[in-house]
């Protein structure tokens, strides 16, 4: 069974180059564009990892890591976040508010899956 | 009965010529049975088939060394200095005996008797000698063929305890581990508090684990690389080589882990240590596939198949796939539904059929290689001088003709060093260096060509010695002014032998102008290069005729190249901005700062006005360079065609190939071409050096 | 064709360079290629054009204007390639000619070649093999395998040139 994998973004062309790499390698994949918005989908579907970006407007990714972690039902499931080279600080946080690991960016598509192969099978 | 007879002998042949590096491999271990076992199985198959065909001196001779062998096995004798030479020397008769119209000749006669008398004494002689006698001489030649790349490493994993809390699942990592190489991994559950008290969201396990690996210690660091700041992670090197193939390493590991908590990395390393050391039959933990283990024996089925139908083979193999890159140009270009499938079924099938075709024509150069070592050791026996013969790249492939028609000019070159070019004891000590002479030979691809280069470290060729000889010999005036490539250039004129006396070894007439002709006439190159005091490399080039590599397709401007892929590291696209405007040109990618060519400037292109560069980033004699160029097409199956003998004075472009297309792409020796434009500023355009 | 049928024959094959007329023996000529795409292969001698794929090998080809110390070729719709049997060292290769035009294929008799100049010719004489009158006009017989060597042969020029002094010389283009 396909497993389902939730990208959060607010820049449409990072959506669209992650969604069809994951796509190509047979992940179902649901499409959010901030915090608020990938919310939405936490609501009970069954998720086997998320990739967000940390800044967006309306909910930053950081929040929502936070926010997954107090939900019982996804309290264990894997979370990437993405992240510039030069943002050290912002990658210990993201890892307190419990992320499991992160992307570099700019990545290729290998770059994704092989991180992706580090927390999901 | 002549084609059995004639059947005989060819087998005959293989099984003498395989004898002969088993008896090598025998003086390095001479207490291998396995080995044994061997010499003594070839001379008893050579004994029971000679009979039949009509070869009786053969027939008698093997059996007496049968007999010989059959006590060694039986430990009734043990293999000694003297027996190896002896089988050898047997060997070489054994070779001259397959011939029938040598029966008669009475040199071979009166040697057949002497090596029979000989074996009749060995066989005599008391097994009083224990298994220490007349001990062998310790290693003089070195089999540095393929080797071992990868290295053992022990990891301790110790995740921190909620680790489960930030979505990890440290069994996925243990996952990656494997596919790095082999792992054996050890789970300590010992820290596992009793049921009653465990809190399931925390993690009480540990791990370690061995693991064999090719990649490097930041690719094993990078596996942990996510939870390496929250959890305890130690990864230390072993030795080289793969430990987990050795039984006994495995064993004792298992039972440490079996009666105390953690291994240990010190615990580890001990077991390795020992084991490495005591060996009676030199058995190294740095074993790797094809020796030991594999050397049982196997009998491979194999037949025999003519020259020229091999020929044929490769050439329809050659037509093909270029008839292929035609068919998927077309199922691309044309809108045909399922098309394009197909094609690229035929791509594959075809990739298939030319890997087993050159499989079969090519053969790597280790094959010849046996011939070498024994001259080496006989050579330098017999000049009482201490010679280490070391080879790299014995898994380089050639055409198979090519092979033979190598084989007397390399033993020539070969001869030189040992009789003229390492010097005595004596002298070595004198200049300082070590007492044991050194000649490498070493093999390896540069763009369409094959190089092999001999080197020693001997007394060097003095340019002043050939001049003056030159102009003894009136070949060149004496106020002519040349190079010192042009003087070293003069060694392969005709009759030009500067040893002072001709010695039987390498004097015999054979110099090396037909060590040159004999290499053009297999449409190669030789070159030497000298130091006086320090040595002599000759290397020679050859083109690789037949072949097909595998290429990346490039274009700078309008033209084609094709890079080897054996070359190629990785490719990279880059601003234009950042390569027109480095200062020492370098550019850094993946954090590293790579030197690079800019390839459209130094072969006078135009600046090129697209955004993006790629950068091809090769390996040139273990540094990573770039070559800057426009577009990168693909990869591409190259049929090498020659460039002809027009274009035989510049060697950037080793040869060319037709694209699906038709036109043709230019395929290139990095290594030439690197080196070329890293001198471009001192190129001298006429008459260089 | 072998070597007896071959010296009977008393066909050329006529070619122009710029104003200047040449002629090579027919067989020689393998055949004539329309201009195609040429591979330039960097770092050759000015000479050396480039290579083009013929039927699976790969054929150089030899700007003939630049070896007689011509400027390039400049294409137009008369260029062509002649494809040439060269021998060289005893081996025979092939080697393309970029011209500026073909003309025809003449038939010149033994008798009516009259040997190369020796002085106060503008090319060096080792490369003709004689000179025909046709038509008035003087073409010059040449020697292909001399012509198109291997060797490092970059001018085919006598560096003594005296183009006025005979009447046997037509001007440079």
């Amino acid at each position: 069974m396909a497993k389902t994998i939730l990208i959060v973004d607010d820049s449409e062309s990072i959506r669209e180059v992650v969604s069809f790499t994951l796509e190509n390698e047979g992940y179902n994949v649901l499409i959010a564009n901030d915090g608020t918005d990938a919310l939405k989908f936490l609501d009970g579907t069954h998720i086997d990892l998320i990739i967000t970006d940390l800044h967006m407007p309306e909910m930053d990714g950081i929040t929502l890591i936070r926010q997954v972690r107090k939900m019982e039902q996804y309290m264990r499931i894997p979370i990437l976040f993405l992240t510039t080279e030069s943002q050290a600080a912002k990658k210990m946080e993201a890892k307190e508010a419990g992320a499991t690991g992160w992307i570099i960016k700019p990545f290729v598509p290998a770059k994704l899956i092989a991180a992706l192969n580090k927390v999901l099978r | 009965m002549d084609n059995f007879k004639k059947k005989f002998v060819e087998e005959a042949v293989d099984l003498i010529d395989g004898l002969e590096k088993t008896l090598l491999e025998l003086e390095e271990n001479p207490e291998d049975e396995a080995i044994v076992q061997k010499v003594f199985r070839v001379m008893h198959t050579l004994k029971g088939n000679s009979g039949m065909f009509g070869f009786e001196m053969i027939d008698s001779f093997t059996h007496e060394m049968e007999t010989v062998y059959d006590m060694i096995r039986n430990h009734k004798l043990s293999v000694s200095r003297e027996i190896l030479d002896l089988t050898l020397a047997s060997v070489d008769h054994l070779k001259i005996l397959l011939d029938e119209d040598n029966y008669n000749d009475p040199d071979v006669q009166a040697n057949h008797k002497m090596l029979l008398s000989k074996v009749a004494q060995i066989i005599q002689a008391d097994s009083e000698t224990s298994v220490a006698s007349s001990p062998l001489p310790t290693a003089n030649n070195n089999l540095n063929g393929d080797s071992d790349k990868g290295s053992s490493y022990y990891i301790l994993f110790e995740p921190n305890g909620n680790i489960f809390s930030n979505g990890t699942n440290p069994l996925y990592l243990l996952d990656e581990l494997h596919t790095l190489g082999e792992a054996k991994v050890y789970a300590h559950l010992n820290r596992v508090p009793p049921l009653k008290d465990i809190d399931e969201s925390l993690c009480y396990t540990y791990w370690e684990a061995i693991l064999y690996t090719e990649s490097s210690v930041n690719d094993i660091n990078d596996v942990f690389i996510f939870v390496e700041d929250e959890s305890n992670i130690e990864i230390q090197k072993i030795m080289d080589g793969n430990v987990l193939a050795n039984e006994q390493f495995v064993s004792e590991l298992d039972n440490l882990s079996s009666i105390q908590k953690d291994i240990g990395f010190n615990s580890v390393q001990r077991i390795a240590v020992n084991i490495s050391k005591s060996s009676t039959t030199q058995q190294n933990v740095q074993v790797k596939g094809k020796d030991r283990v594999v050397a049982k024996d196997a009998t491979i089925s194999s037949i025999r198949v003519a020259a020229d139908k091999l020929d044929m083979l490769m050439n329809l193999v050659s037509e093909l796939v270029t008839t292929q890159a035609r068919l998927s140009l077309f199922a691309e270009e044309s809108a045909v539904p399922g098309l394009v499938p197909i094609a690229e079924n035929v791509q594959k099938l075809s990739r298939q059929l030319r890997d087993i075709a050159f499989s079969i024509v090519l053969i790597p150069i280790e094959n010849m290689l046996t011939r070498f070592q024994r001259l080496v050791r006989d050579l330098s026996s017999e000049l009482g001088k201490d010679v280490v013969f070391a080879t790299e790249g014995a898994e380089t492939e050639l055409d198979k003709t090519i092979i033979e028609s190598l084989a007397d000019p390399l033993m020539h070159i070969l001869r030189n060093s040992l009789d003229h070019g390492i010097e005595d004891a004596a002298q070595r000590e004198k200049a300082g260096k070590p007492k044991q002479g050194k000649i490498t030979l070493k093999a390896f691809y540069s763009g369409a060509n094959v190089m092999i280069q001999i080197s020693d470290d001997g007394a060097g060729i003095d340019p002043e010695t050939i001049t003056q000889k030159a102009i003894a010999k009136g070949i060149i005036s004496a106020d002519r002014k040349l190079s010192k490539r042009e003087v070293l250039e003069l060694v392969f004129l005709p009759g030009f032998s500067t040893a002072t006396k001709v010695t039987d070894v390498s004097g015999r007439g054979v110099g090396m102008d037909v060590v040159k002709r004999k290499i053009a006439d297999i449409r190669g190159e030789v070159e030497i290069d000298s130091e006086k005091g320090v040595g002599t490399t000759i290397t020679i080039k050859l083109p690789l005729t037949l072949s097909i590599i595998d290429g990346l397709l490039v274009k700078v401007e309008d033209t084609h190249f094709i890079i080897p892929l054996s070359v190629v590291d990785k490719i990279y696209a880059v601003e234009h901005e950042k390569i027109a405007k480095t200062f020492n040109n370098v550019v850094v990618l993946d954090g590293k700062q790579v030197p690079f060519f800019y390839v459209r400037r130094e072969f006078g292109h135009t600046e090129n006005t697209e955004k993006f560069e790629q950068v091809i980033v090769v390996n040139f004699e273990e540094k990573s360079v770039g070559l800057v160029v426009d577009t990168v097409i693909g990869e591409y199956q190259a049929v090498l065609k020659p460039l002809g003998k027009h274009y035989k004075n510049q060697d950037m472009i080793s040869g060319a190939t037709i694209l699906g297309d038709g036109t043709v792409a230019l395929v290139m020796d990095t290594n030439k071409i690197i080196k070329l434009f890293a001198n471009h500023k001192d190129f001298a355009m006429e008459g260089e050096e | 064709m072998n070597q007896d049928n071959l010296s009977r024959i008393n066909s050329y094959l006529s070619f122009k360079l710029g104003d200047e007329e040449f002629a090579a023996h027919v067989g020689k000529v393998l055949n004539i290629l329309e201009m195609t795409k040429i591979t330039e292969v960097p770092k050759a001698p000015v000479y050396m054009k480039g290579v083009i794929n013929l039927r699976g090998t790969v054929l150089p080809v030899i700007d003939t204007r630049i070896k007689f110390g011509m400027t390039p070729t400049e294409y137009t719709t008369n260029t062509c390639i002649i494809v040439l049997d060269i021998d060289v060292d005893g081996e025979t290769i092939q080697v393309g000619a970029l011209v500026d035009a073909v003309q025809a294929v003449l038939e010149i008799e033994k008798g009516k070649i009259m040997p190369p100049p020796s002085i106060g010719s503008k090319y060096k004489s080792e490369f003709i093999e004689g000179v025909a009158n046709i038509d008035e006009k003087f073409i010059m017989i040449l020697d292909m395998d001399a012509v198109f060597s291997t060797e490092d042969v970059t001018d085919l020029l006598n560096k003594t040139e005296e183009t006025q002094s005979t009447t046997e010389i037509e001007e440079v283009s």
